[in-house]
């Protein structure tokens, strides 16, 4: 199997551009998925996602991508950013409650703390378990853009502290990885998560 | 939390120019030179704003946007004569990350905030506020400092935010471009009236500036232009600065 990586497109929204560019940089090869046909073509898959968790399942069913994208996760590296990462969940509570691909059990919910939300901005990551897509960056700064945190207790990789609130900002479950950060805006670091991801 | 030390690009297709108050512009250099050049200098983020899209009723130009784009590997916010949902989403798919609405949101059409925010996130909305002092309140202007608007800065923070917008941008028609200090009176009641992010731009003239600023008014984030544009500091400079004054910045 090729060893191209597609990237889901879905809806009005999304920065594909970056994400695209961010991949290439790390040394791969990526393909933008706009028709359930295309996944055979691809051996990884990278779920963006840019927007609020209703609406992204919703776009993902009108453009008939949802039921195949389900199947492909089951076997192929996925790697979901942000809002991508948060609709692997079971359920989302944006805009009303809504299912999610339910590749992970958790729940998405809005972030409570003390201080400015959306979180936005550079943060660290507190590794809770040793993690290939995190090799050599553990300590490096990741860009945040988020008002919802993805809940769970089973699949964490690292944590991040907003003021003074620890939230989940990376998980994997098999062959399923979720990161709350946007690799493609975190300068060198987040192309260095790519190149993790890519040589998989 | 970490302050965000944001370059801020004011475009006039095909240069950065750096207006004082607003008005007589002095060309700098390319907007995808300085770009590149702040990012890396280690700026946490860039935004670009084609300052006379609305004066001269026309769109943003894409191709200029999507240059600029091309070799950031950080968030990019692009803003100036936005109308649509159709503009933002192509603006998002050639590489920006959040768009900046001030103009149309305030003079005709507030709505605009709300569904964008539905559409993209309310992340990836933020409201650019070009406030204007009086005697006792700050009023919005829009056009490049240039048009009045009748809203109440104070007032029409906590509406945009009500109406979903995800971060605020605040700038200073008296302070910009004068570098002579940011008004510290104003962004501290900017930044206690909502709960979202506030940047705050106009005014460093140095680096003393920044660190008042940041101690009083604790904003999320410093937009720099004229500081940078003029080499008298880089980013660099500036985060180590602030470290060393024991303010938190990213590396």
């Amino acid at each position: 199997m090729s060893n191209l990586i597609g990237i889901v497109n879905y809806g009005i929204a999304g920065n594909i551009h970056s994400i695209k560019k961010a991949i290439e940089k790390a040394g791969g090869i990526a393909k933008v998925i706009n028709n359930k046909k295309e996944f055979s073509e691809v051996s990884k898959i990278v779920i963006p996602g840019v927007g609020s968790f209703k609406d992204a399942m919703q776009e993902l069913e009108n453009d008939d991508l949802l039921n195949t994208l389900k199947e492909e996760i089951k076997h192929k590296p996925t790697l979901g950013i942000c809002l991508g990462m948060q609709i692997l969940s079971t359920l989302g509570f944006e805009y009303g409650q809504s299912q999610g691909l339910d590749a992970i059990k958790a729940e998405v919910k809005p972030i409570i703390v003390d201080a400015k939300v959306p979180h936005m901005g550079f943060n660290t990551l507190e590794v809770i378990s040793q993690n290939v897509l995190l090799r050599g960056i553990e300590n490096e700064e990741f860009y945040f853009m988020h008002s919802f945190e993805v809940v769970n207790y089973t699949n964490i990789i690292s944590l991040t502290d907003y003021a003074g609130h620890k939230f989940v900002s990376s998980i994997q479950k098999s062959n399923i990885y979720g990161v709350q950060f946007h690799p493609e805006k975190s300068r060198e670091a987040g192309i260095k998560l790519f190149k993790n991801f890519v040589e998989l | 939390m970490r302050t965000r030390i944001i370059a801020k690009l004011d475009v006039k297709p095909p240069y950065v120019v750096k207006p004082v108050h607003f008005e007589g512009l002095r060309k700098i250099d390319f907007p995808f030179k300085l770009a590149q050049k702040y990012y890396e200098q280690g700026a946490d983020e860039v935004m670009y704003i084609d300052i006379v899209a609305s004066l001269y009723q026309r769109e943003i130009l894409f191709d200029e946007v999507e240059k600029t784009a091309h070799t950031l590997f950080i968030p990019f916010g692009v803003g100036g004569g936005i109308k649509t949902i159709e503009d933002m989403s192509k603006l998002f798919h050639i590489g920006a990350d959040k768009v900046l609405l001030n103009t149309y949101a305030v003079q005709e059409n507030p709505s605009i905030i709300d569904k964008a925010a539905e559409i993209f996130g309310s992340q990836a909305v933020v409201v650019n506020i070009e406030a204007k002092k009086w005697d006792n309140y700050w009023e919005c202007y829009t056009d490049c400092g240039r048009i009045q608007s009748k809203k109440n800065v104070l007032e029409w923070v906590k509406e945009v935010e009500e109406r979903g917008a995800g971060e605020i941008l605040l700038q200073s028609v008296d302070c910009d471009g004068r570098q002579r200090g940011f008004d510290i009176e104003l962004s501290k009641q900017v930044v206690e009236a909502v709960n979202i992010p506030v940047v705050v731009a106009s005014g460093a003239g140095k680096l003393e500036d920044i660190k008042e600023l940041i101690i009083n008014a604790k904003p999320s984030g410093i937009a720099i232009a004229s500081l940078l544009h003029y080499n008298r500091y880089t980013i660099r400079d500036i985060k180590e600065y602030l470290s060393k004054n024991g303010i938190e910045v990213s590396q």
